[in-house]
């Protein structure tokens, strides 16, 4: 195990340094100069030009990525273009993310494995259509199209929920809950199909292997059954889907969160990729990737727990 | 008091006067001056409030001529109210661009931010009347280029410490100075310089100008959103201590999300004092969620919302929105060096095939005024009523095409930018121009891009044969004239240069008295008219949108808001 985990951590450094020089220089590449993006087209030369030159921007891009590597390593993630310290909106931004995440995945994991089971116990009934046609043409609408219509429905009409996700300041923790129940909603239905798919798919194998036919034979009621033998086995698929839609949730949510105005990573690195903010790009897209990577990290880590055949190394599987 | 006691008053008040005061004076008993342009041209040249109202009433009477219609053109709660002392109020306001630094700021909601922390010398309001703040009282000399302004004493800035003329000659002379590279140097160009600003005693500045300007006042308002008065020791981090004179100081700034102030009680105005508690601003990135927030009662006031994305809001009955006629347009510019827009008749053709009714009609549901063809808004006092405002006439259109040698029409491509309305307008414009055979190409895209580097040579808003630009609303036309029409402006994307024109402007800037500008105005309107170098469409009014029973809420044009006078009605 040691070495598996030294392996992938290293591997895990390297796609990350990548990741920061392929983002610096794909996004020097884009028109347009850092000063006159944040002060507008309507500023004097002169304005710019200061800006500029106090951001360091007249330099040589290599010199420019050097300096932010340089200080990253050291833990100073720098200073945005627009004055503000990039930890002071980095680490906020990243708190709200996984705040938005973990919602979201408290119900829907539950949720769509439920429903991914139930589908699998029903085949070919109603229910198992419903659940599976159901899902797929939630997932197949655009989180924001979600987003829209949840406003208008619990923000405008029934006006029980707030329309935006940001919480004032100080708010505790049920009021938290209050305002992001929307945006995971959405997020919801959005992840609910492709779950419940997995989960659905993986369990009718189980059902279908060796190993339950044995189990059923042997006497085993059906809860055991289900419980020792067809979801350990039903879960593994569903288990890497979860882990690579936390990508997705910390750090893809860029539409939710500019609807809802909710101050999360997405928003940060749209922002800062319009106004070619390199510190709070950078450090942004590195965080991201570290979440990415952590998350699979997880789910291997996870896989190999649940499927005995991987941790011990064994040519099946 | 007797008919002759009256003008012995008028005689002792005009023995006083300076030349110019009293040209003004005159200009207003010889029946040239509406009773409304004497009070606000007296206004700006300093003169004081109880003389006004006296000579306004004595000089006046006979038929008047000219002046404008009043700018508020519905005005919900246009009396001050009664309200409920205490309590919060929630304003939803566009989110400030950058860091909150008042030497930097450039856009909408930054400004609004700066005007309640601080205070300005003098405030331009919705009327565009200049009314004292933080300068009591300010005179030019003879000839505009040296005024005086007199400084209220006894104010302090929100750290206890007290406020004198040097902070404000300090303030002034920061924001002329090309090193710190302030926004201001776009309303300070030409007029002051860094050193300009002198302190002569703790309550007199003199500002010593680089030409003379009439309207000098204007430039140290509120219209110069930058400059409100800082320390003269201020050496940045507005944003961790809001420091400012004004009515509301900084109780907590979450950036990107909002700002909570609480109620200022030593205010130096003590008719000013907020009848709340509490303001709380929150930031939208988008106006849709903008509109909800209202719509759902998450914010009590939205400052500035607009036709097409607030429809909701228009005909909601719980909501009441106040309208303000405002200088904000869009200018339409064409190469006047470049094919097929060198021959100005193909220029003022394009300007007759277009439809202006149609364009406030359905962009703005009648919203706004017909723009003529110049800077000279319908809103502006200087601006010459005289001049007819030009119609659609596709078959004159066709004639000069025709004329001008391009009777088989022609194809150009129009540069623009996917924000507000402006997609909807290239459409119409591409629509009507369709009809005299102009095939326009539309090529939209986003801001950067169509912003480019704003120079010469790398922004396509400044290359393009054909593109459309947005401005936002100013007080004085002063540097839409300059910056945009002058043969040496930084913004002039029609590339427009006509030296008779650059005379006209410098006689209008330099105009003391009303009559000379609104005659220097008249003949920039007529030119303007004639070479055509720039299509104006149309200037839009600034809607403001609150909950029906919040009252004596203040805005500008510009974006400014004040709610020291607002609140809770009863109902």
């Amino acid at each position: 195990m040691p070495k598996f985990l030294a392996k992938r951590i290293g591997l895990g450094l390297i796609t990350l340094w990548l990741l920061s020089v392929l983002v610096f220089f794909g996004a020097s590449v884009l028109p347009g100069d850092v000063g006159r993006r944040v002060l507008g087209p309507f500023a004097s030369q002169q304005a710019v030009d200061a800006l500029n030159h106090k951001l360091g921007a007249d330099q040589p891009l290599l010199q420019q990525y050097w300096d932010w590597i340089s200080g990253f390593l050291r833990g100073d993630l720098g200073t945005s273009v627009n004055g503000q310290p990039v930890s002071d909106i980095i680490w906020p931004a990243l708190g709200h993310s996984v705040k938005l995440a973990v919602l979201a995945f408290i119900i829907v994991v539950p949720l769509g494995i439920l429903g991914g089971v139930v589908a699998a116990l029903h085949e070919g009934k109603a229910s198992d259509r419903l659940i599976s046609v159901g899902g797929l043409s939630a997932t197949a609408i655009p989180d924001f199209v979600w987003a829209v219509l949840a406003i208008l429905v619990f923000s405008l009409w029934l006006n029980v929920l707030p329309s935006t996700a940001q919480w004032p300041d100080g708010s505790g923790f049920l009021t938290q809950i209050k305002y992001l129940l929307l945006p995971a909603l959405c997020l919801v239905f959005v992840l609910f199909g492709y779950i419940a798919r997995m989960a659905r798919a993986g369990t009718i194998e189980a059902l279908d292997a060796d190993y339950t036919r044995t189990a059923v034979i042997k006497g085993l009621p059906q809860r055991t059954v289900m419980r020792r033998h067809v979801l350990r086995n039903s879960l593994l698929p569903t288990i890497a889907v979860v882990a690579t839609q936390a990508g997705y949730l910390i750090g893809g949510l860029v539409v939710i969160e500019l609807i809802f105005n909710y101050q999360g990573i997405g928003l940060a690195l749209f922002r800062a990729a319009e106004q070619k903010d390199f510190p709070v790009l950078e450090s942004a897209v590195l965080v991201v990737g570290v979440v990415f990577l952590l998350a699979t990290l997880a789910a291997d880590i996870l896989y190999s727990v649940l499927n005995p055949r991987v941790r011990l190394g064994s040519e099946d599987a | 008091m007797s008919r002759d006691e009256t003008s012995r008053r008028v005689d002792a008040i005009r023995a006083h006067s300076t030349e110019i005061e009293n040209d003004l004076i005159d200009e207003y008993s010889a029946g040239r001056l509406s009773r409304r342009d004497f009070v606000r041209r007296g206004a700006v040249i300093g003169m004081s409030v109880p003389i006004i109202g006296f000579l306004a009433s004595a000089c006046g009477g006979e038929k008047r001529s000219g002046g404008t219609a009043s700018n508020a053109v519905t005005q919900a709660g246009g009396k001050e109210v009664t309200v409920k002392p205490g309590g919060t109020l929630k304003t939803g306001i566009v989110a400030p661009a950058a860091e909150l630094d008042p030497i930097k700021i450039a856009d909408e909601g930054g400004l609004g931010i700066l005007g309640q922390a601080g205070d300005y010398l003098t405030w331009s309001d919705n009327n565009l009347h200049l009314q004292p703040r933080l300068a009591e009282s300010w005179k030019p000399n003879g000839d505009g280029t040296v005024w005086t302004f007199k400084i209220r004493s006894g104010v302090k800035f929100s750290d206890g410490s007290p406020m004198t003329a040097e902070d404000v000659a300090a303030t002034m002379n920061r924001l002329a100075d090309p090193k710190v590279g302030s926004n201001s140097l776009s309303t300070f160009g030409g007029a002051l310089s860094k050193g300009g600003a002198k302190a002569v005693d703790p309550t007199t500045v003199e500002f010593t100008l680089d030409a003379p300007n009439g309207s000098f006042p204007y430039l140290v308002s509120s219209d110069n959103y930058n400059a409100i008065i800082l320390p003269k020791n201020y050496d940045g981090n507005w944003d961790k201590t809001f420091i400012g004179t004004g009515p509301w100081k900084l109780q907590r700034y979450t950036p990107h999300v909002g700002v909570t102030l609480a109620k200022n009680p030593d205010y130096w105005d003590k008719t000013r004092v907020p009848k709340v508690d509490t303001s709380d601003i929150k930031f939208y990135d988008e106006e849709a969620a903008q509109v909800v927030a209202l719509q759902s009662g998450e914010v009590d006031i939205l400052t500035h919302y607009s036709v097409s994305g607030g429809k909701a809001l228009l005909n909601n009955p719980n909501l009441k929105t106040i309208e303000l006629r405002s200088s904000t347009h869009r200018q339409m510019h064409m190469r006047n060096d470049k094919d097929p827009f060198t021959d100005k008749r193909v220029r003022q053709a394009v300007a007759l095939a277009i439809n202006r009714q149609a364009m406030v009609d359905g962009l703005f549901a009648k919203k706004a005024d017909e723009g003529n063809d110049s800077p000279f808004a319908p809103v502006f006092p200087t601006t010459d009523k005289s001049v007819p405002q030009r119609q659609q006439d596709l078959d004159k259109a066709k004639a000069l095409l025709q004329q001008a040698g391009k009777g088989g029409g022609f194809s150009v491509t129009l540069d623009t930018w996917n924000g507000f309305e402006i997609p909807d307008l290239a459409q119409l414009v591409q629509n009507d121009l369709q009809q005299v055979g102009i095939k326009l190409k539309l090529n939209i895209t986003k801001p950067g891009i169509y912003y480019g580097d704003a120079v010469y040579g790398k922004s396509p808003w400044l290359d393009s044969v054909m593109g459309i630009t947005d401005y936002g609303h100013r007080g004085v036309p002063n540097v839409f004239l300059t910056a945009a029409l002058g043969s040496k402006g930084p913004w002039n994307a029609a590339h427009f240069h006509n030296t008779s024109y650059d005379d006209l402007i410098k006689e209008y800037v330099g105009a003391l008295d009303v009559s000379a500008q609104k005659s220097a105005a008249g003949k920039i309107q007529q030119m303007l008219l004639d070479e055509t170098p720039i299509v104006f469409p149309y200037f839009y009014y600034f809607l403001t949108g609150t909950k029906k029973n919040v009252a004596n809420v203040q805005v500008t044009a510009m974006g400014h808001f004040d709610l020291t006078k607002a609140g809770f009605t009863g109902t």
